[in-house]
């Protein structure tokens, strides 16, 4: 009994993939593979923290209609990433091009850690023990004096 | 000296974190560029929502600094938004609307054109009417190459057809202030 509820699950959702997936058909392999990665990476404007493949938003559900018709236009994925980072921005691709704004993301760690190195390499160095002559002189007075 | 100044590193970079994440407070995070500021208006060609038979290009806009406010009947914050809207419209503003609808509607599938005028004249008899008219984005394309990432949002085209302020979210007086009323007067001076 348990097993076939199991199974009637396993079906249903597996009926339930297979609607959703439907909407958005291929004749090409190699169409469906460019459109399920783009979804996949572009990311959603309304719901921030999600890629229109993952997202119901109507916004979501609308930029997987164009993405659709576009790769069926036979555009290939930097021609939909650039359409689409004409109408919402860098925003819109989980890939942030490196500019003079996000360049700091990567020189910051790396300063820091050169800055670090250096810092404890210096600090590692033991200064040269000086022998001053005058403070020879004093502690041997003293000795003298003690004698 | 040299020890003393190396106690006040840690305060530094405190106070560095601590005004970061201080400016972060008030930071949105969908408040980003548009990227169709300065740019012409995307072409179109979309009928009215009220009489399908007029149709619409991108040159509607020439001639008049004009409001387009992204609408629907659906959206909450919109019917929050509209009488706001009548107030800027009474002080002579012209607002046209650009409306669409969510056709997604698992229960009822697609609605007829006559279903959404029927929708949008009850919430305008209901909240007042501040659209000089209103384009019907049908498929929702004009929306996207605009960069709408859901209603209501408003852009500021001036004489020329020429976006210049796109802003996510409703208006109200203190964003009419903040962002729109002295680009809204310069426009209006120039023409």
């Amino acid at each position: 009994m348990k097993l076939t509820v199991i199974w009637l699950a396993i079906c249903l959702s597996a009926l339930a993939y297979g609607i959703t997936e439907d909407k958005f058909q291929f004749e090409d392999p190699e169409q469906t593979k460019l459109f399920l990665e783009l979804t996949k990476e572009l990311r959603c404007p309304k719901c921030q923290n999600q890629n229109i493949a993952d997202s119901d938003a109507m916004i979501a559900v609308d930029l997987k209609r164009k993405v659709h018709q576009l790769v069926q236009q036979g555009n290939d994925k930097e021609q939909v990433v650039d359409f689409m980072k004409q109408r919402y921005g860098d925003f819109v691709y989980y890939q942030p091009p490196v500019n003079s704004m996000t360049i700091w993301l990567w020189l910051i760690p790396l300063l820091f850690i050169l800055g670090t190195l250096t810092w404890i390499v210096r600090s590692r160095k033991v200064p040269p023990q000086q022998e001053d002559s005058d403070r020879l002189k004093q502690a041997e007075d003293i000795l003298e004096r003690d004698e | 000296m040299k020890k003393s100044t190396l106690f006040l590193i840690p305060l530094f970079i405190f106070m560095g974190i601590a005004g970061f994440l201080y400016q972060g407070l008030f930071s949105d995070p969908r408040d980003r560029e548009s990227t169709l500021i300065s740019q012409p208006m995307p072409e179109f060609l979309l009928p009215d929502l009220m009489n399908t038979d007029v149709q619409y290009t991108q040159e509607v806009f020439l001639g008049k600094v004009t409001l387009l406010n992204v609408w629907g009947v659906w959206c909450v914050t919109c019917a929050i938004e509209i009488p706001y809207l009548m107030q800027l419209q009474r002080e002579g503003k012209h607002i046209v609307g650009l409306y669409y609808d969510q056709d997604i509607d698992p229960d009822f599938g697609v609605k007829t054109v006559q279903r959404v005028q029927q929708e949008v004249r009850d919430k305008l008899a209901q909240l007042g009417n501040p659209y000089a008219y209103n384009i019907f984005d049908v498929k929702r394309d004009l929306s996207l190459d605009l960069g709408v990432s859901g209603a209501p949002e408003t852009y500021l085209i001036d004489q020329n057809g020429t976006i210049l302020l796109h802003h996510i979210g409703d208006l109200n007086p203190r964003v009419w202030e903040k962002k729109f009323a002295a680009l809204y007067q310069e426009l209006v001076k120039g023409s």
